[in-house]
Parts: C-alpha cells; sequence; structure tokens
C-alpha cells in the first residue's frame, strides 16, 4: 500500500501542515516549580522538530497555576511567560514545523498539586475516584474567570508566534469534569442536561474567539467515550459516543476549526496511553502520590503487593488487548461523519500503513503520537524513507509514562537499546545544549 | 555586648572575607536532572549576597553523578559546567560577597539515587542504617579514581573564579564513610586505625594541592562528633571527639586553610540541623523517598501513624532540647584549640550577641548559617541595623528541609507569614527573574 497520503498537506482552517504526522501533547517536567520555562523545553520540543513532525502540539501549558497536572510545566497564565514561549515557537519553526499551543486546566486532576494550592476546583467537589484528588466546587463566577483564563492563555499564544491553540478537552480535565454525565453533578446551568455541561466548553471557545478574532487555529481534544466503569467497575461509564459527536458538533458551530479525538475520563486510562501497566515502575514513582489523595496510599499498596498488583495489571491492560494502534479511530470516524472540520487522532500510531489507511478510508485525515516519537523522534524520516515501522518500534509498556513524574521523560524500555548506558545518555541528551547563562 | 566582631573581616591564608559570616551550603533542587546550572539556581544565591553574608558555600556540588544526593542540583563533574559556574562567581561577586564551592560525594546516603547509578559508592557494603540505602564497597582503584576527581572538580572551580573550595567531610557522606568507625569495615589500607580511615580525605587534600597549587583557599567540613547513638542507643556511637582533632592536624598538615565544623554521621541527624521533626509535613515529602531504600516504607509507616510518629518525634528532638542555637561550638572550640588554621562553625545561628560571644571566647573564627538565612535572607543587615534577633526569627520547624524534596526550597513555617499567600509569594520569588524574560 502506498503512504503517500501521509506525505500530502493537511490543510486546517487557518492552518496548513506540511504532513499528516502531529506530535501529540508531551513533556516532562522540564521547566521550572512556578511554570516559567527551560532551554530544556525547548530542547525536548526540538527532538521531534528536527524529526520533520508536521506540527507539534505543546504540552499542556495551564492558564492558571492552579489547574496545572503538575509542577515542572510551562505556564501560560501571565504576561511575562510570552517570551519563553516566543522563544520556542521560533526555533521550532526553524524547521519547518507548525507549533499548536495546548490550554490546558487540570480541575481536579491534579496528579501533584503543589504547595500553594491545596485543592483543585472542578465541575463538582466530590474527589477524583481512582485517586482521591480533592476539589471545589466552582461558582459562576469561578466559571467565568476561568473561562477568561482560557481566553487570555490564548491571546498570548497568539503573541508568541503560535500557529493556533488547542483546548484539552479531554482525559479527564477540567473540560472533561463539565462534559461529563459520570462527574458533573451541579444543578445549575453548567450541569444536568448535555445542553448544560457543554456551555462551559462552548463559552470558552466563544471567548478564545473573541480574544483572537476567526483568523487563528483554534483546535478541540475531546474523549468521545470515557470508558471510566473500565477503571473502576463501579464507576458510571460517562458520556455515550452519541452525547459526544453532539458536542462536536456544537463546537463546530461554536468556532473550533479541528477535533482531535482521544478517549478516556480520566488520565491516565488503560485506554489512553494503551498498553501496559509497567507494575515496578509504577511502584518506583507511584510513591511521591501517596500525599497528594486520599485513596493513593490504598493505591501504592495494590501497585506494591502481590497478587493485588497482578489482578490490577490484568484488569488495566484487558481494554487494550486487541490492539493499542488506532484504538479510537471507530470513534475519529464516527466524528469525521458527524462534523464537517478536520478530524484528527491519537492512540499509538507508528505503522505507516495503517496511518494511510486511517486518512484513505477516511476515519481521520491526520494523526498525532505521544509515545511512538517518544521512542522515535525521528519516525517520520523513518516513513519517508519507505519504511514501515521504526526497527525499534515503541513497545506500549508505558515506562515512559510512569517515569516521568520523577525523572526526565524519556524512553525506559531499554530492550530498545544497545545497554542501559545507551538508554541513559538518550534520555539525557535532552539536557543538550547547556542552557546560556543569563546576565540580567 | 558589641556585635562588631562580626563585622571584622576573617583572614585565612588564601582568602579575606569581609565579615564573620558564611551561608552554609545549602540550596534546592533549582538545576536539570543531569546536574547542569539554571538561572533560577543563580537567583537563590544572590539572595544571600544582597543580605550581607560575607561569603557563600555552595550547595553540595557533585564531583560526578553518582555522588549526588538528590538530582537537580548543579554538578561540578565536568568541564562544561564551567560557565555555569563562572557566572554564578561573577553575580555574587558583584555584592563584594566570596564565593566557595563545595565540592561531595554523597556514597551511600543518596536519598533519590536517580536513574544513572543504582547504588552508590562507600568505604562498606553495608547498607545505609535509616533508609536502607544500598551501595557497593569501593575497590583500590575506584578511590583513586574519585581522588582524581575531587582535583579536577577544585581545578574547575578555580577556573570559574570561585574563591575557594570547600570538601564536604561531614554529617554521614562519602569522607565520613570512610572517617568513621561506625560505618567503616574495610581490611585494607583504607580502613581499620584512624590513620587509615584518614587516608581518602588526606589524599584528596593533596591531590587537590598538586592540581591548584598552594595559593588556593581550601576549607574542609568535617562531623565533630558522630553522636551516632543519638537517635538510638544500641547504635555505634562513632568517631568522638579526639579523633576528629587528630585528622584535622593531618589533614593541616596536608595544606587545609580552614575547618567547618558540623556534627552528626547521618543527614538529617537530631543535632543537624537541630530543632523540629515535624511530622505532618515529613508525611508529605517523605513518600517520595519509598522506592530509595529498604527501610523507607517501614519508615514512611512509622512517620504516619501515632503513636510511633510521636515516639519517633520525641526521640529526634532530644538532643537539641538544651537548644538549638550554638549546639556546635563545644566540639568547634576543642578543634581550635588544636589547630592554627581558622574554625567556623554551623549550628542554628541567628542571633548576633551568641555569635559575637562565640568569636570573642574563642570558640570559632566565624559562623556559618543555612535556616536563619533561608527565614531572613537579610539576617546581617539586620544585624547591622542593631537589631539582635529578627523579629520573626526561624523556628527551627525544620519544614524547609523536608519540603525541598518535592517543593522548592523556602520558609515554610506559616507561623511567620501574615499569610499563606505571603509565604507562596516569598517561596516563589526565587523564579524572578526567569531565563526567558522581555529584553
Amino acid at each position: 500500500m502506498s503512504t503517500s497520503a501521509i506525505f500530502e498537506p493537511l490543510r486546517l482552517p487557518n492552518l496548513t501542515i506540511k504532513n499528516r504526522i502531529l506530535r501529540s501533547s508531551t513533556g516532562g517536567r522540564w521547566d521550572a516549580y512556578d511554570g516559567s520555562g527551560t532551554q530544556t523545553r525547548i530542547n525536548w520540543d526540538l527532538k521531534t522538530a528536527r524529526g520533520r513532525v508536521g506540527a507539534i502540539i505543546s504540552s499542556h501549558a495551564p492558564v492558571h497555576p492552579r489547574g496545572r497536572l503538575l509542577p515542572g510545566y510551562a505556564l501560560i497564565d501571565r504576561d511575562d511567560r510570552v517570551p519563553f514561549w516566543r522563544e520556542l515557537v521560533r526555533r521550532v519553526h526553524e524547521y519547518d514545523c507548525k507549533y499548536i499551543v495546548q490550554l490546558a486546566h487540570a480541575g481536579r486532576e491534579r496528579i501533584i498539586g503543589g504547595f500553594e494550592y491545596p485543592t483543585g476546583v472542578s465541575s463538582t467537589d466530590e474527589p477524583e475516584p481512582l485517586n482521591g484528588f480533592r476539589c471545589e466546587r466552582l461558582t459562576t463566577d469561578g466559571i467565568a474567570q476561568v473561562i477568561a483564563e482560557f481566553a487570555a492563555g490564548a491571546r498570548r499564544a497568539r503573541e508568541a508566534g503560535a500557529d493556533g491553540v488547542e483546548l484539552a478537552g479531554a482525559n479527564g480535565v477540567l473540560f472533561t469534569q463539565f462534559l461529563s454525565s459520570a462527574i458533573n453533578d451541579r444543578d445549575d446551568e453548567y450541569g444536568g442536561s448535555l445542553e448544560n455541561r457543554a456551555r462551559f466548553a462552548l463559552e470558552v471557545v466563544r471567548a478564545v474567539r473573541a480574544e483572537v478574532g476567526k483568523d487563528f487555529f483554534l483546535g478541540f481534544k475531546i474523549s468521545i467515550r470515557e470508558h471510566l466503569d473500565e477503571i473502576l467497575p463501579w464507576l458510571d461509564e460517562g458520556n455515550s459516543r452519541d452525547e459526544s459527536l453532539q458536542v462536536c458538533k456544537w463546537l463546530e458551530e461554536a468556532g473550533v476549526d479541528c477535533i482531535h479525538v482521544s478517549t478516556g475520563g480520566e488520565f491516565p486510562h488503560p485506554r489512553n496511553p494503551a498498553g501496559d501497566f509497567p507494575t515496578k515502575e509504577v511502584v518506583k514513582t507511584y510513591d511521591g502520590l501517596i500525599s497528594n489523595g486520599m485513596y493513593t496510599f490504598r493505591n501504592y499498596l495494590v501497585f506494591r503487593w502481590w497478587p493485588l498488583n497482578a489482578i490490577w495489571k490484568w484488569h488495566w491492560e484487558k481494554p487494550s488487548r486487541k490492539g493499542v494502534e488506532g484504538i479510537n479511530l471507530e470513534d475519529a470516524r464516527a466524528v469525521k461523519e458527524a462534523v464537517r472540520i478536520p478530524v484528527i487522532c491519537t492512540g499509538g500510531f507508528q505503522t505507516a500503513s495503517v496511518i494511510a489507511e486511517a486518512i484513505e478510508t477516511g476515519a481521520c485525515d491526520g494523526v498525532t503520537m505521544a509515545r511512538s516519537l517518544i521512542a522515535n523522534p525521528d519516525l517520520v524520516r523513518w516513513f519517508e524513507r519507505g519504511h514501515d515501522r521504526a526497527p525499534r518500534p515503541c513497545t506500549y509498556c508505558n515506562k515512559c509514562l510512569f517515569n516521568f513524574v520523577e525523572n526526565p521523560l524519556g524512553c525506559y524500555d531499554d530492550r530498545r537499546f544497545d545497554s542501559r548506558d545507551e538508554m541513559i545518555r538518550e534520555i539525557l541528551s535532552v539536557y543538550e545544549p547547556v542552557p546560556e547563562p543569563v546576565a540580567a | 555586648m558589641s556585635a562588631s566582631v562580626i563585622f571584622e573581616p576573617l583572614q585565612f591564608r588564601n582568602l579575606t572575607v569581609k565579615n564573620r559570616v558564611f551561608r552554609s551550603s545549602l540550596a534546592g533542587r533549582f538545576n536539570n536532572y543531569d546536574g547542569t546550572g539554571t538561572r533560577v539556581h543563580i537567583n537563590w544565591d544572590l539572595k544571600f549576597a544582597r543580605g550581607g553574608v560575607g561569603a557563600i558555600i555552595s550547595s553540595n556540588a557533585p564531583v560526578h553523578p553518582r555522588g549526588l544526593i538528590v538530582p537537580n542540583y548543579a554538578h561540578i563533574d565536568r568541564d562544561e559546567t564551567i560557565p555555569f559556574w563562572r557566572e554564578l562567581v561573577q553575580r555574587v561577586h558583584e555584592y563584594d560577597c566570596r564565593y566557595i564551592v563545595q565540592l561531595a560525594f554523597s556514597g551511600r546516603q543518596r536519598d533519590l539515587g536517580g536513574i544513572q547509578y543504582e547504588k552508590g559508592w562507600s568505604s562498606t557494603d553495608k547498607e545505609e542504617p535509616v533508609h536502607g540505602l544500598a551501595c557497593e564497597r569501593m575497590t583500590i582503584p575506584q578511590i583513586k579514581e574519585l581522588v582524581q576527581r575531587f582535583a579536577d572538580a577544585a581545578r574547575r572551580a578555580r577556573e570559574a573564579g570561585a574563591d575557594g573550595i570547600e570538601i564536604h567531610g561531614c554529617n554521614g557522606y562519602l569522607i565520613t564513610q570512610f572517617l568513621s568507625p561506625a560505618v567503616n569495615d574495610r581490611k585494607d589500607e583504607y580502613g581499620g586505625s584512624l590513620s587509615n580511615r584518614a587516608r581518602f580525605p588526606l589524599e584528596i587534600v593533596r591531590a587537590i594541592r598538586a592540581e591548584v597549587g598552594s595559593d588556593f583557599h581550601l576549607q574542609f567540613k568535617i562531623t565533630g562528633v558522630d553522636y551516632g547513638d543519638d537517635l538510638f542507643f544500641w547504635w555505634s556511637k562513632g568517631t568522638k571527639i579526639d579523633d576528629s582533632i587528630q585528622v584535622c592536624k593531618w589533614l593541616e598538615e596536608a595544606g587545609v586553610d580552614g575547618f567547618h565544623v558540623s556534627s552528626g554521621n547521618s543527614f538529617p541527624h537530631p543535632r543537624n540541623p537541630a530543632g523540629d521533626f515535624p511530622v505532618h509535613d515529613v508525611v508529605r515529602g517523605y513518600d517520595t523517598m519509598i522506592s530509595s531504600g529498604s527501610h523507607t516504607f517501614r519508615n514512611y509507616l512509622i512517620f504516619r501513624y501515632w503513636p510511633f510518629n510521636a515516639i519517633f518525634r520525641w526521640l529526634w528532638r532530644r538532643p537539641s532540647r538544651g537548644g538549638v542555637e550554638g549546639i556546635n561550638l563545644q566540639d568547634a572550640r576543642a578543634i581550635k584549640e588544636e589547630v592554627s588554621v581558622p574554625v567556623i562553625c554551623t549550628g542554628g545561628f541567628q542571633t548576633a550577641s551568641v555569635v559575637a560571644g562565640a568569636i570573642e571566647r574563642g570558640d570559632c573564627d566565624g559562623v556559618t548559617i543555612g535556616r536563619p538565612l533561608i527565614a531572613n535572607n537579610n539576617l546581617v543587615e539586620l544585624w547591622r541595623s542593631g537589631v539582635d534577633r529578627p523579629e520573626r526569627p526561624c523556628t527551627y520547624s525544620n519544614k524547609c528541609l523536608i519540603n525541598q524534596i518535592e517543593n522548592p526550597l523556602g520558609c515554610y513555617e506559616e507561623s511567620r507569614f501574615d499569610s499563606h499567600e505571603a509565604m507562596v509569594s516569598e517561596i516563589l520569588s526565587v523564579f524572578e527573574p526567569p531565563q526567558f524574560a522581555s529584553p
């Protein structure tokens, strides 16, 4: 099968990308605790820009410190953050690669909340169910404030020269917490009916449009299915596909340029990133989360002790046992049939023929990748040279995911390297070049 | 009592410091994981330079990544690190403040060992007893290699324009692991008798002198007394003061220009930093260390659950119940009486009259300060303006210490601030200015 479809430009409203491969939002804890950006994040993003992806979606960029998933990520919450983002975008552009800033608010999904704000905010005041992260219910005024923060974040991204923004609406963060029938328990105009639950997202979209105009790319990432019952069987599964399709239609009407299809009403989720539950790595890094939630100590004991950890691993890996690559394509195809705007899709992509087929059969217009590019930052180059897959593909072992809490993000599957030393060298290469000492 | 003695210059053989106050080695995890330095680290040190201390002793600067204590400290393990140190030293010098780089190697005492090396190096292959941190016994070629790494790091410090170096020879890190009879169980020429146990630090001093010459300031931080049985009476006492005095004499002969007296053969230790065991903060911060050692999970349970945590806290606080400020002065005096180079001393100093008294009595020639400077960056300026003790002194709550594992180093004693927000904003001020700022 010809894979030429991958190399055709992706024409999105307000943004044309040189090929069909985008780096999905991925980033380690490279930045300062307060959210000021560093040279290391620039180095990290340049790895994939150099590898010839068409566009990079930034790591989640919180629009307020209370909305970060964990410290060590560059924020876009103040105007004095703009110089960092401008430098990052400028450097990525040198590789003919587009840069999209992902505007985010974690809500209650704060893996490490940090010392500044003891609790997160959410649509509800119920704690997050797996780890027990506590939160406060947003008031109507609080909602209006968060909406304004998103609009200001979008303006800053545009001022920094970015090619667009994506709203992080998937994977259990604040947008999901409003959209989800399983989470949102409000009885005001932001809860109850689907229309009410979608109000927050739609108001953010309209506020962003009012702030940056119509001619700036605006994407929305959404979990079409939440599958919350796959994490804990006693939870409601969350929104149905039809409900999410309706939300996508409303988003399109409100001015969204592209839907980015993901899955799962929590992060991580058995379907995202789909694959292994690497028990040994989890025990090593989840310990640092024990103080963050009401159920984290219980979870730690489950992950630590056999046979509890073996049962959990079996349970976690069940949804992805049929295959990881393209796990969301069915949902993407349904979205594509429901809306006129382009659709991009994430989920373990790393095989050229699989991607080309997805595009040619109309399941999506492009794909986004995270782990596959951590394993092979130059994956697109392999595709260009006619390889269907990189010689050492991502194994979906998810060790990257669980290491990044404590250690530098990178591929920790030592089977993919000639030696452990080589793996460590590759992981630490993100610190080259050394940041220039900056004189005042 | 007049505090004027504090503001008299202190002369070492190769270095003059404008007053008697040094910032002791301390820093948070402000740098990159691989040990490359950042703007934030510079911001941190400038807080104290601006506050009027005479000299700053850097955060522990590992001479090799295997010798880190926790990741994200600035290393001095390769020549590429020199530009960072040069920039840092130059900025500190703008405040007429001297800069001393602390050359360090953790040995087996690696609180978070990181991804590069699974085990630390030590004189022994026995686990570190508190957390159960694993280690390998160093071979003689490894010892020789590490001696040279200290010398190379000293050369880098000099090339960076630093005013001197301090060898981190105390608090349970590698050099203590050689010096202490409670740890060192070697049968070769690096273990057994005191002269054998002292061989490793003496070789480091001689190698550094061979590398940087005799005209570069070299001070040695030493644990006067191990107090190994402070927490549990059945643990070995370790090094006593007479042995430390002998080691100091040998070190002086080998070319050391000054001694910095601390205590304890572990870090932390009930006497260093002496004070409270902040259970609530410990439970929040220690969880990250559970994967580090074989006793950490047990410890976590002790810290988490009453009455175990109450008993532990009581044991921890016992040695400092007689007072925190000047807790090491007796040991410093004992060493000062036997050596001819200046002696500086650490241990909770924050009262001008106490410091001046110690210097005038001849207990020590100067003091080094950690926590009280975190609480009051401008402590020296306050003293200069006639204040004996800051209005909001350090409470020795040790919340700074335990928070630095997960959070930016700073004062976490909320009772010292008008509000939580005021505390947060003071802690986060270290990030100003950011690396990427408007031109």
